[in-house]
């Protein structure tokens, strides 16, 4: 470079304007700039509030309102209209700003001219994006069928691609993670017990007892769902908590059952069968709506105290404290069905005692008891759906896991991808998920999309997944979108009943070339010859003809600040159909324990110790790694380790450890100790959603360790096919020396 | 040359530079738009530079893919991650945002010179300001030194060197010493 001339002289000296080619033929006519008359300050349009947000940080989608300046989001609140969240919002909530305008979010559609796994992004048009996804989907759909094109989908936007692949197109081949990795397990149990999904439905403002089976509200926070927890707590609830691990629930308990991880269908069978053997359940109530309750008393009589208490290491005076209490505040009690339940792959049954548990205390439609919401009415609008046989359903090809959630269990896709049997599967649409994450065995799920003919993710961020991308298109994010409709009643029963319909609407326009799923997957369907079955246009028009069912609009709904209200229905009382299936035949005739049962699980080796995940107040899991705002918050996952085995180990609070498990896994990265009464010596613990190995995440990667990765054993959960996940042992390392956890 | 034809030159050097960190495409990065750098590489005597652009240039429809994956990879997404991304707020603040208060307080500066953006984007992308900073040169010389002063200069070198250090091909680097030439505040 020739530093000797200077910008000045150059101009002065130049020949430029006179050279053959001059500069301005080379530039586009117009600027990115119009004119426009300036507004002199003090007319500037002041901060707006915009109305109609469905918070999506986490599943639970609070109403939020946005302060909007100059089109530039600045801070978000909860809709002070609303009657479930209220004007408040959690720290993810609030962090959503951060979301909208981190500068790692997809803002094109891009195509991988690398390989998967390790990519290179170049930037391309929509239509060149579209028509490589809808002519590359189409000729693995004429190559090996419908059922050839695998869907993993997650999050409200991604219901309308999901409804195209299974409804129009015909794949069985649908994996929701929230299905399989989270809160299916409980679903399908419940249904298979007591006829519905339960939902989080426990009317804990007005419980006398509430109980916990690793449930760690506090740690788990969703706004309304923890105002119902702490109006129990402040009317007086007793509360019990069962956990290995002295959780901020645990903390605010009357009894902590530090439970032997893994043995929790033991403890509810011994709680059952002392209830019942003293009857001090509900006699009325179960002769009136119970079924089966000869042959459950019969078989659970052998779950005494003693036996409990030996199974499950806690004194037998503890358990028959719990009955006890149980009992006593019957039927205003709150048996909390839990949300993620994918444990230790003996999950169905311990989610069935929990049922069964709540039917023999008659806590049903009772104050404090199991009580559905009755919320509005609202019809959704989707793809008409199609009837495409059950000719390559895995799961019934399999006959196994008869108690599955809706879809295909993710075990059945991915061993499928890797065999080639019974068929291939050779199309992979992933949506707001990241299968490397939500999955175990990460290597498996990597060599299944290794295998891939075409894969197409779509998101708003980049996750670890989305390194395996052909085609990575970016979606609008839930502040730039119209889809959700959030509907309920007020958030305490104890409390006038109201009912309220709300629908996501945009806060601020979507930057970039962000599009919403309505669009792209209307785009995809063209493609495949599909576009005379698309039942919406447009994601307003999608959620302006979903409110009509109940008399509204989007203009509506904004002239009322983004949500109606309207009188509500008391909801207590006990269906008429209601049954509490205590022994239910059909599970018996399709091969498992009709009577809740105890399966053990697979014990800690010697020298490990069972590694236990759970949730940070202020994480999402992966989603919200890359969050600068709750980075800050909470950087790293330390692993919590029981006091007196950190001592014998030499280890002390902060000391930095990796982990190793029983299969020779190690964590890529590494996190600090956290020393502490407050874990069985048998167990660690951390906060899972850490330690990305996505380097796109520039502020999440290699923070923590990723518990995912050294979650190498299955266990799969025979009636669901749902994985369970904490039957995977550890040690951890300090300084590269492996550390025998002390027994 | 006049006062007036400098200024001429100037505004079209922006215009240039503004032209030249937009998307590669074939439309614009052809063989008049390489002639153009080479004659204002030429002009500058950097030798050097014009040196390392023309070597590989020999397969242009392969130059033109690499310059869009380098692109997208040092300023929309990437792996290992967006190298550096072309926002002044994401070197303004601390917590590296897009569209922070100094986009803003861009977007006010731009609004009291009677001009806004024609579509809802982001208003403190380099593209943005280096077309301002064209018609400002044009229209305000004075304005276009107040701007480069407040809102130009304090992130632009931050971004620079990220390009610097990150970029895989010499085509950036040489824009960003030329945008460094051409707004660099001289004394007089």
């Amino acid at each position: 470079m020739a530093y000797n001339l200077t910008r000045r002289k150059f101009l002065q000296t130049a020949s430029l304007a006179a050279a053959t080619v001059p500069l301005a033929k080379v530039v586009t006519a117009d600027t990115g700039f119009v004119r426009k008359p300036f507004t002199p300050p003090g007319s500037f349009a002041d901060t707006k509030t915009a109305t109609g947000g469905i918070c999506e940080m986490c599943f639970w989608r609070c109403q939020i309102v946005g302060k909007v300046r100059e089109g530039r989001l600045v801070k978000l609140e909860g809709n002070p209209k609303s009657i479930d969240n209220g004007e408040a919002i959690c720290a993810r909530g609030n962090a959503g700003v951060k979301l909208l305008y981190d500068p790692d979010r997809l803002k094109y559609p891009m195509k991988n001219v690398g390989e998967r796994g390790n990519p290179k992004w170049k930037r391309i048009s929509w239509q060149e994006a579209m028509d490589e996804c809808g002519s590359k989907l189409k000729a693995v759909q004429d190559t090996y069928g419908a059922h050839g094109i695998s869907v993993f989908p997650h999050g409200a936007s991604a219901k309308y691609p999901m409804h195209y692949f299974e409804r129009i197109v015909g794949t069985h081949n649908v994996s929701e993670a929230s299905f399989f990795q989270c809160r299916g397990i409980r679903d399908t149990a419940y249904v298979a017990t007591i006829g519905t999904p339960p939902g989080e439905n426990v009317d804990m403002p007005s419980a006398k007892a509430m109980l916990f089976l690793g449930t760690h509200l506090g740690e788990n926070v969703h706004v309304s769902h923890l105002k119902r927890y702490l109006k129990g707590l402040e009317n007086g609830a007793k509360l019990i908590v069962v956990d290995p691990r002295y959780s901020a629930s645990a903390a605010k308990s009357d009894i902590w059952v530090k439970i032997k991880p893994g043995t929790d269908t033991a403890f509810l069978l011994s709680v059952m069968n002392y209830l019942v053997a003293n009857k001090k359940y509900d006699v009325e109530f179960v002769e009136e709506y119970g079924s089966g309750f000869d042959e459950f008393k019969k078989g659970i009589s052998h779950a005494t105290l003693d036996w409990g208490s030996k199974i499950c290491d806690v004194p037998a005076a503890q358990i028959k404290e719990v009955a006890e209490m149980l009992a006593a505040n019957a039927p205003h009690v709150s048996i909390h069905p839990g949300r993620h339940v994918s444990w230790y792959g003996n999950d169905f049954q311990r989610q069935r005692g929990l049922a069964c548990l709540t039917g023999l205390l008659g806590a049903v439609g009772v104050k404090g008891g199991f009580v559905k919401p009755k919320g509005p009415k609202v019809k959704g609008i989707s793809w008409a759906k199609g009837d495409h046989g059950g000719e390559h359903n895995l799961r019934e090809m399999a006959d196994k896991h008869h108690y599955s959630p809706p879809g295909t269990p993710t075990d059945l896709i991915r061993e499928a991808c890797v065999t080639g049997k019974p068929y291939p599967i050779k199309g992979c649409v992933i949506w707001g998920q990241n299968p490397i994450q939500t999955i175990p065995n990460q290597e498996m799920t990597i060599k299944a999309l290794k295998q891939m003919d075409f894969v197409v993710c779509v998101d708003v961020m980049p996750t670890d997944i989305t390194m395996y991308a052909d085609i990575l298109l970016p979606e609008c994010s839930y502040l730039e979108r119209y889809d959700y409709i959030k509907k309920g009643t007020q958030w305490n029963f104890a409390d006038t009943h109201q009912q309220y319909i709300s629908a996501r609407t945009p806060l601020v326009e979507p930057l970039f070339e962000r599009k919403d799923s309505v669009w792209i997957t209307n785009e995809i369907a063209k493609r495949m010859g599909y576009g005379d079955k698309i039942p919406v246009a447009s994601q307003e028009e999608k959620v302006d003809k979903e409110l009509a069912s109940a008399g509204l609009s989007i203009a509506q709904l904004q002239k009322e600040d983004g949500i109606h209200i309207q009188p509500g229905k008391d909801p207590y009382g006990v269906p008429e159909d209601f049954e509490v299936l205590f022994y239910n035949e059909d599970i018996e005739d399709n091969g498992y324990p009709g009577v809740p049962t105890y399966i053990p699980v697979e014990e800690v080796p010697k020298g490990y110790a069972r590694l236990l995940y759970g949730r940070s107040p202020v994480h999402t899991f992966n989603r919200s790694q890359n969050n600068v705002w709750l980075f800050n918050a909470m950087p790293e996952n330390p692993v919590w380790i029981n006091d007196e085995s950190a001592q014998k180990l030499g280890l002390k609070d902060g000391d930095r450890v990796t982990m190793v498990n029983s299969e020779g896994v190690k964590s890529i990265t590494s996190t600090s100790v956290k020393v502490t009464p407050g874990i069985r010596k048998d167990s660690v613990y951390i906060v899972h959603g850490y330690g990305s190995m996505n380097p796109a995440m520039t502020v999440g990667v290699g923070a923590g360790i990723d518990d995912q990765r050294l979650i190498t054993k299955l266990a799969v959960d025979p009636e669901t096919g749902a994985h369970g996940m904490r039957n995977n042992f550890v040690k951890l390392v300090k300084d590269g020396k492996v550390l025998e956890i002390p027994a | 040359m006049s006062e007036e034809q400098q200024n001429i030159t100037l505004v079209e050097i922006y215009r240039f530079l503004a032209q030249s960190m937009r998307y590669p495409e074939a439309d614009w990065l052809d063989d008049t738009y390489w002639s153009v750098l080479t004659t204002l590489l030429t002009e500058l005597e950097w030798h050097e530079e014009l040196n390392e652009l023309t070597t590989p240039r020999n397969n242009i429809a392969d130059q033109l893919e690499d310059l869009q994956v380098e692109h997208t990879r040092l300023f929309i997404n990437a792996v290992p991650h967006v190298l550096a991304p072309p926002y002044a707020s994401v070197y303004a603040h601390v917590d590296g945002s897009l569209y922070g208060p100094i986009a803003e307080k861009t977007k006010k500066f731009y609004g009291e010179k009677g001009y806004s953006l024609s579509q809802n984007d982001i208003p403190d992308h380099i593209v943005y300001e280096l077309e301002f900073l064209a018609i400002l040169a044009d229209q305000d010389p004075e304005a276009c030194e107040e701007f480069l002063k407040i809102l130009f200069l304090p992130w632009f070198p931050l971004f620079q060197e990220r390009v610097l250090a990150a970029a895989k091909l010499p085509f950036y680097p040489v824009m960003v010493k030329l945008i460094d030439f051409f707004t660099r505040q001289e004394s007089l």
